[in-house]
């Protein structure tokens, strides 16, 4: 089941309308416990079976560091745990593959054999967050929590269950403990935040999917031009679709009474690789840094360990990403360009003398030739790709002059957004009629859409 | 790490409630207070109420007499409402089924409304067939496009050929692509071939029931060629997207079925080189297709529809082997249900080999011996202002026609007999 999906309707309908009811009762956690299940399992009931194994273990051994004194055992058996489901369910075949690979370039005939492994939707999200949860009660920055219930929808709260945020214990168990005060202003917020996840969903990423699949599942047939604007719209394509989806999971979560962090702020206007970063998955970036990163030595022991600490700390960001060579290089790319870049960024002249969108359009190509190895299906294609947009010549592209236009506002708007114009974007009027026009759009141009979201893969 | 340099909409008024986290709202300023949600939400309502009447002012529709619904436009229900209610304003009868009252081998003016048309000598007789409809999708777009005809009279056609298969019946489990989905029943009664996903089902559902759905659907057909316009404009990336908004007329559409072409040879079912077939006949009391014919027919009737019934006529000789028997199994069925429901009906015999171009639909000629025919049927009704010296086909046979006719037991309107 996803957000923009017709049967979502019906299913939030009644879910909520239950919740209402029992939101003040004991009840209340009971019922998101239900709900976030019956979501979860309209993908596939059998994915039940590994959040509810992962729930439990993680519940016991929070108990565990609690009585005892092994603290320490207990939580490297935790995140052991975790990460042994992540690996055995998305890198299985990621794995088995390479040592296969390996074994054929040492001229074994010997293949080790994997099948039949499903990939839980959303593994990576609720997996992360409740390595989070159990780290920060480690260090004593939550509390344990003790209720199952409650532990159990912190794990699976439906919302966030599939393409998060990746909400901390610290934020979201409060809420969970307490009774929510659902305000008009609540439903009002929840309400714009759904409309306009919808739109970047529904309107605008799956329809600049439809140009970017067409150029990138044969790459060979097209030339410059195309590729390159494909390229350009998948930037904006993984954009819209994500941001679009960690919208609608904060709105339904706002309509429950659920503050829910931000999780994108314009990362296409980033100044400098690190400030795109502090904008883009905002949740998983301060997730890597402060479970990852800080515990690496963050920027302490000097430049070569801090380069060093974040390099490697892109390159599993990469690897959380997907189960290929293209994702690593991804990451690391990333990795690469932060190492390179943040002496320069800290420079008095980068920072002071160079227009700012120079900066903007300079990360905005970073970000967009990176996206290449994201996007690809391959490491060949990625070549290929990467080689034609350098030496294949001109040709019409047949770019939709629709999806120019709708990239240009959204941008424009989102320029204006960042400047003294936001007074006038904040009128009321202009707000209203965004809201309508974004309403009209999807009923007039979209039909029921079965396009999944990108990061539910992750 | 967090980021100084941006600036993230915290529009919010006041602070968040004591023992929440005051995240930002967002990185957009599309934020609305209650009040502005619910001025949106009723200008949204508005819109969606007026756009579709609107749109009928401004895209002409002015059809002749022999007017069909467009072969193109054959899925476009909000289209077929308007022509229902086009119809509604000026005929009294109208002949409703799949592409044997639409004339799927036949031009607009040698349908069977349109020869019924030529015995009575005026225009009493509409046709609002749809090519491809089967009778469970007929009971859909009766339930759910055509009200607005209700309390006229009705000529429903049953085509036999929807009951030539289980597969034909829609009975088979095996998921195949079926004509006119969205007017079958989603949900219950289950149809076994039928797997669309549950969103599309209630996206359907919503559309039957959201006019405005249903007129979004419309733009999309006789605008961007049926697709999304995000796609349409894939096929046509310098294409103007607002050019549906110059409105030519869909009464204007070729109204002809694609592989007719525009000349309709008249070509027998053996010229065409078809042959006999023994075919698997569904038994009446399991087959899915009648038993929503039967639903058609009550569905008009509890709208005071006056509704008369046409079996066929199906092509008996290209029939062989148990299918005859079985067939004649059928009609005997079909006529007792009719009959036993007070349901004035025809159930012709086959028309002249020859005058058909397959197992069900007939020719022109097929056409003009079948309106004959039924004029000479003593339940058949004809029209309350016929001018009958005026009339071409004012034969003694259609004379003693009109003056038997009645529409079930009560006539539904004063007819002028000379």
């Amino acid at each position: 089941m996803m957000f923009q999906n017709w049967i979502f309707l019906p299913f939030f309908l009644v879910a909520y309308a239950v919740y209402l009811a029992v939101k003040r009762t004991r009840l209340k956690n009971l019922w998101i416990l239900i709900v976030s299940y019956v979501f979860y399992g309209w993908w596939n009931p059998l994915f039940l079976l590994l959040i509810g194994y992962a729930t439990v273990f993680d519940y016991i051994m929070a108990a565990l560091m609690e009585a005892g004194r092994r603290k320490k055992l207990w939580l490297t058996l935790t995140v052991v745990n975790n990460l042994a489901l992540l690996s055995f369910f998305k890198y299985g075949y990621f794995v088995t593959e390479n040592i296969n690979l390996l074994l054929e370039k040492m001229g074994s005939s010997y293949a080790v054999e994997l099948s039949g492994i499903l990939l839980p939707v959303g593994i990576s999200f609720y997996v992360f967050k409740s390595i989070g949860y159990i780290v920060d009660y480690y260090r004593g920055n939550v509390e344990r929590e003790k209720s199952f219930v409650r532990h159990a929808v912190f794990v699976s709260f439906f919302p966030l269950l599939l393409a998060g945020p990746i909400e901390r214990a610290g934020n979201l168990l409060p809420q969970i403990r307490n009774t929510p005060r659902l305000t008009p202003q609540d439903i009002a917020d929840g309400f714009s935040l759904f409309i306009v996840g919808l739109f970047k969903k529904v309107a605008l990423a799956d329809c600049l999917a439809v140009y970017v699949d067409k150029v990138y599942s044969v790459p060979d047939e097209y030339k410059a031009p195309a590729l390159l604007l494909a390229t350009f719209a998948f930037t904006w394509q993984i954009y819209f679709d994500f941001s679009g989806y960690s919208d609608m999971a904060r709105g339904v979560g706002r309509l429950m009474g659920f503050r829910i962090m931000l999780n994108f702020n314009h990362p296409y206007l980033a100044v400098s690789i690190g400030d795109f970063w502090h904008r883009w998955h905002i949740s998983l970036s301060t997730w890597f840094r402060d479970y990852l990163y800080i515990p690496l030595g963050g920027n302490r022991g000097g430049s070569f360990n801090t380069y060093r600490n974040l390099f490697l700390t892109f390159v599993i960001s990469g690897l959380w990403h997907g189960a290929a060579w293209t994702f690593v290089i991804w990451g690391a790319l990333h990795g690469l360009g932060m190492v390179l870049t943040r002496s320069i960024e800290r420079s008095t002249i980068y920072k002071e003398k160079m227009p700012k969108l120079i900066k903007q359009i300079l990360v905005f190509i970073f970000v967009s030739f990176a996206w290449i190895f994201f996007r690809a299906s391959n490491w060949d294609d990625v070549c290929l790709i990467i080689t034609r947009i350098f030496s294949s010549g001109l040709a019409d592209p047949m770019f939709p002059l629709l999806f120019v236009f709708l990239i240009m506002s959204v941008w424009l708007y989102q320029f204006a957004y960042e400047s003294p114009a936001q007074r006038f974007l904040n009128l009321a009027p202009v707000r209203i009629t965004a809201v309508i026009m974004m309403i009209f759009y999807l009923a007039v141009c979209v039909g029921s859409t079965g396009q999944a979201f990108i990061y539910n893969q992750f | 790490m967090t980021n100084k340099n941006t600036e993230i909409s915290t529009n919010s008024p006041g602070h968040p409630p004591a023992g929440l986290p005051d995240v930002p709202f967002s990185s957009n300023g599309i934020r609305l207070s209650p009040r502005e949600a619910i001025v949106a939400v009723i200008i949204v309502v508005v819109l969606f109420v007026l756009i579709p009447k609107c749109w009928c002012l401004l895209e002409k529709f002015e059809p002749s007499a022999d007017y069909r619904v467009p072969y193109d436009l054959s899925s476009d229900y909000w289209f077929y409402e308007r022509c229902c209610r086009w119809a509604a304003d000026r005929y009294e009868t109208f002949v409703i089924g799949d592409s044997v009252v639409w004339g799927h081998y036949v031009p607009p003016d040698n349908t069977l409304s349109q020869h019924l048309n030529r015995i009575v000598g005026s225009n009493e007789f509409a046709n609002l067939g749809v090519d491809g409809i089967h009778p469970v999708a007929l009971a859909g777009l009766i339930k759910y496009y055509s009200r607005s005809i209700s309390g006229k009279n009705v000529i429903l056609c049953f085509n036999p050929l929807w009951m030539t298969s289980r597969k034909h019946d829609l009975q088979t489990e095996k998921e195949f692509h079926f004509n006119h989905p969205r007017l079958t029943p989603q949900f219950i009664p289950k149809i076994p071939c039928y797997k669309d996903t549950s969103s599309q089902k209630i996206g359907i559902i919503l559309e039957r029931n959201v006019h405005f759905l249903s007129w979004a659907s419309h733009l999309q057909q006789i605008s961007y060629d049926n697709l999304p316009p995000s796609l349409w404009s894939i096929e046509h990336p310098y294409g103007n997207i607002f050019h549906g908004a110059g409105i030519e007329t869909s009464a204007d559409l070729d109204t002809t079925a694609s592989e007719s072409g525009t000349d309709f040879p008249q070509t027998s079912w053996q010229d065409r080189g078809l042959g006999s077939q023994d075919f698997p006949w569904v038994e009446l009391e399991t087959s899915l297709q009648w038993r929503f014919f039967c639903e058609a027919v009550e569905t008009l009737q509890k709208r005071n529809n006056t509704v008369f019934v046409i079996v066929g006529p199906f092509n008996e000789h290209m029939m062989k082997g148990d299918s005859i028997k079985a067939y004649e199994e059928i009609k005997k069925g079909i006529g007792t249900w009719l009959k036993n429901n007070n349901i004035p009906y025809y159930l012709p015999d086959s028309l002249p080999a020859e005058y058909y171009a397959d197992a069900s639909h007939p020719l022109s000629k097929g056409y003009a011996l079948l309106a004959e025919q039924l004029c000479r049927e003593e339940s058949f009704p004809l029209s309350r202002t016929i001018h009958l010296e005026d009339s071409v086909a004012a034969t003694p046979t259609i004379i003693r026609c009109l003056e038997k006719t009645a529409w079930g037991k009560t006539p539904p309107y004063k007819t002028i007999f000379r």
